[in-house]
């Protein structure tokens, strides 16, 4: 196959599962996600605070912190399983595009599908504080850092889950563990060992861009190397997971 | 087709094949040669047809042995993918795409696109009578549309090689003989080589007369069907005849030479017989009926089930 062919098949799945995943329950999720981010950032944004720092801490906290590993899980454990379970994946696996491509055609919808629904997350809670406290340009950086912050996370994680998906029969499982015991906790703690975590790099990445709260004054790694683990993790976890579904069998 | 040796044309040939899933075995020491035209793989739940087409597509690789499809190995092969159509038995349409989303996606993974995806899909539609539920969403689709719609895809790059797993499971017997038609049509009027697995004899019987039998994961017998039947009539087959006056019957079969052993049924209102010429016994039953003077309400064969055929055929 050509790659021209190949861009066509990769370009028709990308289209299908994107539409699959915009209209599923994961939708759902997402409102209720960003309203509840609305709920606390809106309440706390009423009280007498330090608007930049603590607006960029909330973000930190509600967003980077949580819920972006929580929702790259929820969205990446299932699309590829969901389809080797339904079996309904059968007609991508006898087309005459190679495994390796297809995978491509997954990921791809499956990262921007997770950086849209996480844009609307950070936009929510951004809003439901900040127009409380006055946008300004200051702001304004806040917002546009985090949010670019958010589409990397969701590249590097969505990467993760996927891989993930083709390894393990039940994905959601080790999602679980991942979100919130090894980024929530082992991300958390003090010292070195963070530095097993994805969550430590894109704060990293973050303390550059962000010159107010406890992220600008964040015992980071340097950003050449924060970006280097980031995008190598990303590789890493695409070619891997190509080549698990590569050598799948589909029974 | 035939189970040993392989020539030019053939379009499946499977050699020493073995497929295990854990301890459960899929396939064992498989053999079997398929040639172009339509090819019945007939057998009973669990005999391995599935587990056949999934080697042909390259959806699992063989533990032991080989297979080659139009010459070429379909483990890691996608581009073998571009000659093979495949009609799974299982539920396989997306539920939230219309059918015409559907044959759309399929055909943009054959790198079809434009005019020429446009066109073909309406012709499918036509093909299989599918137009008027083109544009709805396929969840909402009856069992028999269901297959039409899978056929359709199977059909839409124009593979030369057509795979069929059970397409008339749980069809009606009207949406049946449409679709036995179709599979005929598909072969002689569109030049498909096809490819058709069922557990009901007779349902292959109307589409071709080159058949496979499997059983346990082994090929058990292939060839012209007649020839299958007459290797079957070769085998004991168990009768059942119900009546009055069953034991000068019973009687008179024990003196005839085909005749292995005769019992008498609980209510005594019946006997089963086994008989090792089937043939024979058909031909002198109504001759014996009339002189021993009986009344036979009924009779029936206890082999009519594939799993009894087969269970001979292995010598079990």
């Amino acid at each position: 196959m050509d790659l021209g062919k190949a861009l066509n098949g990769i370009s028709a799945l990308t289209m299908h599962s994107l539409r699959g995943l915009l209209l599923s329950r994961k939708v759902i999720i997402t409102a209720l996600v960003a309203l509840f981010v609305a709920f606390v950032m809106g309440y706390a944004g009423s009280q007498d605070v330090d608007a930049l720092s603590d607006g960029a801490n909330l973000l930190d906290v509600l967003i980077l912190f949580f819920f972006m590993p929580v929702m790259a899980m929820i969205f990446g454990s299932s699309l590829i399983r969901d389809e080797i379970d339904s079996k309904s994946i059968t007609h991508v696996a006898t087309a005459p595009l190679d495994r390796a491509f297809a995978y491509i055609g997954y990921y791809v919808p499956l990262a921007l599908a997770v950086s849209a629904s996480m844009i609307l997350i950070t936009t929510a809670g951004f809003l439901s504080f900040f127009i409380q406290q006055g946008v300004d340009r200051s702001a304004a950086d806040i917002y546009l850092a985090f949010t670019a912050l958010v589409v990397i996370g969701s590249f590097v994680y969505s990467s993760l889950f996927l891989a993930t998906s083709v390894l393990f029969k039940k994905p959601v499982f080790f999602g679980l563990f991942y979100a919130f015991i090894w980024e929530g906790f082992i991300g958390s703690i003090p010292g070195a060992i963070q530095k097993a975590s994805v969550k430590h790099y894109l704060r990293s990445v973050g303390s550059e861009w962000v010159d107010y709260g406890d992220i600008s004054g964040f015992d980071a790694s340097s950003m050449g190397a924060s970006a280097a683990v980031l995008l190598g993790l990303t590789l890493f976890f695409l070619v891997f997971g190509a080549y698990l579904f590569r050598e799948k069998e589909l029974s | 087709m035939n189970t040993s040796g392989r020539t030019s044309d053939s379009v499946i040939v499977a050699e020493s094949l073995g497929k295990w899933y854990g301890e459960v075995i899929g396939l064992n020491n498989f053999n079997l040669e398929i040639r172009h035209g339509i090819t019945g793989v007939v057998g009973p739940n669990g005999s391995g047809k599935s587990t056949l087409f999934k080697l042909v597509l390259g959806l699992i690789k063989p533990n032991t042995g080989k297979i080659t499809v139009f010459g070429q190995t379909p483990w890691g092969n996608s581009k073998l993918h571009s000659a093979i159509g495949f009609c799974p038995d299982y539920e396989s349409l997306p539920p939230d795409s219309t059918g015409r989303e559907f044959l759309s996606l399929v055909g943009h993974l054959h790198a079809m696109e434009g005019a020429t995806l446009a066109s073909r899909i309406e012709e499918l539609a036509s093909l299989v009578e599918m137009g008027h539920a083109l544009d709805r969403k396929t969840g909402g689709y009856s069992k028999g549309m269901k297959q039409r719609m899978k056929i359709a895809g199977a059909l839409i790059h124009d593979p030369d090689l057509l795979i069929l797993d059970e397409p008339l499971s749980g069809t009606d017997p009207i949406v049946r003989k449409e679709l036995i038609d179709l599979t005929k049509r598909l072969n002689k009027e569109h030049g498909h080589d096809v490819v058709v697995s069922s557990h009901v004899l007779f349902e292959i019987e109307r589409m071709t007369h080159d058949v496979a039998l499997m059983y346990k994961g082994r090929t058990v017998a292939s060839g012209d069907i007649s020839e299958i039947r007459s290797l079957i009539d070769k085998h004991p087959h168990n009768i059942v005849i119900e009546g009055a006056e069953v034991t000068a019957l019973a009687k008179s079969l024990l003196e005839e030479d085909y005749t292995v052993s005769v019992a008498f049924n609980d209510d005594r209102k019946g006997i089963t017989i086994q008989v090792s010429n089937p043939e024979a016994f058909f031909n002198g039953l109504p001759a014996i009926i009339d002189d021993t003077g009986c009344g036979v309400t009924s009779m029936y064969s206890l082999d009519d089930n594939l799993e009894a055929i087969f269970k001979y055929l292995v010598g079990r």
